[in-house]
């Protein structure tokens, strides 16, 4: 319950803080897409599954209290092309994972970056094509 | 059903704001493709996985995912359109949704996730990855027929003219948005496309909306695609999946942007 209690207070993300300006009004309404937080801890679940992933992880804050975040990613689908797995991570395993964090103050965020424990790096998978750079 | 397609936009959205990994031609995390597009191809030949590229539409279109944030201009409603676009507004924000239903042939069109051609001897298939929608278009010179049920993909027919191949579709059901920003798709809609790839590896898609009940003219917008060397994944909307997201306490979480059956 505490679980879902974090969880349902995220809420309404962001849209569109990149694709497109065009989902601006709904974007950065409950992430805060402009202050990413970096998070250490070992990995409690990981849910692998339609229509989004999730990594639950618990982190010791400031004060040496562990919070267990609740980190969201995209569909199965997305992640896969982004090189992430079903088997790619398990209860125990200590991790880096930058998210952009709720607005709220919750534990609870959108991953964009996984480090794993062998120091590889994988990105958050990308929905649509990017304009050349 | 529910809103869990909003929550899937929101989250892909906001991984789009992301640095996000390359993802290129080889489909590899990190890899970036190799400049293609000058290969030799045939122009009748546009099987493969199109992953849409929205930044390259025109910008005086109506943009199909400016949800309620950029000025975009809007199609020419009817006064029957303009009330159900402002009454689609109030729905999405409201979040009540019902979405497992098939996007249709134009939201599939424009939502940011790829899809595959397969051309066979007597048709075109077409598979979104998202939600596992499938749509048929017949090449065998059939017209529409007169007994078709209504339904959420239409009916299409198409032929080739030059290079384009060019679809019509009948017979929607109206109970689907055109986009996901609520713009209104009714039993009158004749869809048509002109589809060109115009190098190797980008596809041309020019979309043009006749649907009298709800706008007072046709009205268009070009959407491209690039070519991916990707197979697709399934991503099915299913009862279970659904329930286990919401017990992990998703449901309602984000205003609904899906479709709510006309009453």
């Amino acid at each position: 319950m505490a679980r879902m209690a974090k969880i349902l207070g995220v809420a309404a993300l962001m849209f569109f803080a990149a694709f497109a300006p065009a989902f601006a009004h709904h974007g950065g309404s409950e992430y805060d897409t402009k202050n990413p937080v970096t998070l250490k801890g070992a990995v409690t679940e990981y849910y692998w599954a339609n229509p989004h992933c999730q990594i639950y992880l618990d982190v010791k804050d400031d004060k040496g209290k562990t919070l267990n975040w609740a980190i969201e990613t995209l569909a199965p689908a997305v992640m896969k092309r982004a090189g992430w797995n079903r088997e790619l991570l398990h209860p125990g395993d200590v991790i880096t994972v930058t998210v952009v964090p709720s607005k709220n103050g919750t534990p609870v965020g959108m991953v964009r970056k996984l480090v794993l424990p062998n120091g590889q790096e994988l990105g958050p998978g990308q929905i649509g094509e990017q304009p050349p750079q | 059903m529910r809103n869990q397609p909003i929550v899937w936009i929101a989250l892909i959205a906001t991984a789009i704001g992301c640095p996000a990994a390359g993802l290129g031609q080889t489909g590899k995390a990190g890899g970036k493709s190799a400049d293609t597009k000058d290969l030799p191809y045939d122009a009748h030949d546009i099987t493969g996985v199109w992953n849409p590229a929205p930044y390259m539409q025109p910008k005086d279109e109506v943009n199909p995912l400016a949800l309620n944030g950029e000025p975009t201009p809007l199609p020419p409603f009817t006064p029957w359109g303009k009330q159900k676009y402002a009454e689609n507004l109030k729905f999405i924000k409201a979040g009540d949704v019902n979405d497992c239903d098939p996007f249709g042939t134009a939201r599939n069109f424009f939502t940011p996730r790829p899809f595959e051609v397969i051309q066979a001897k007597d048709r075109m298939l077409q598979h979104y990855e998202y939600y596992d929608n499938w749509r048929e278009i017949f090449t065998d010179g059939r017209g529409v027929p007169d007994d078709v049920d209504p339904d959420f993909m239409g009916y299409s027919t198409g032929k080739w003219e030059g290079d384009a191949f060019v679809v019509d579709s009948l017979d929607y059901n109206g109970k689907q948005f055109l986009t996901w920003t609520g713009l209104p798709l009714t039993e009158s809609m004749h869809q048509t496309e002109r589809w060109q790839r115009i190098d190797h590896d980008t596809l041309k898609v020019y979309f043009t909306f006749d649907d009298p009940k709800a706008y007072t003219q046709p009205w268009h917008i070009t959407f491209f695609y690039k070519l991916k060397n990707w197979r697709l994944d399934a991503h099915p909307c299913t009862l279970s999946e659904l329930k286990k997201w919401d017990s992990l306490g998703h449901k309602d979480r984000l205003p609904g942007l899906d479709y709510a059956p006309a009453k």
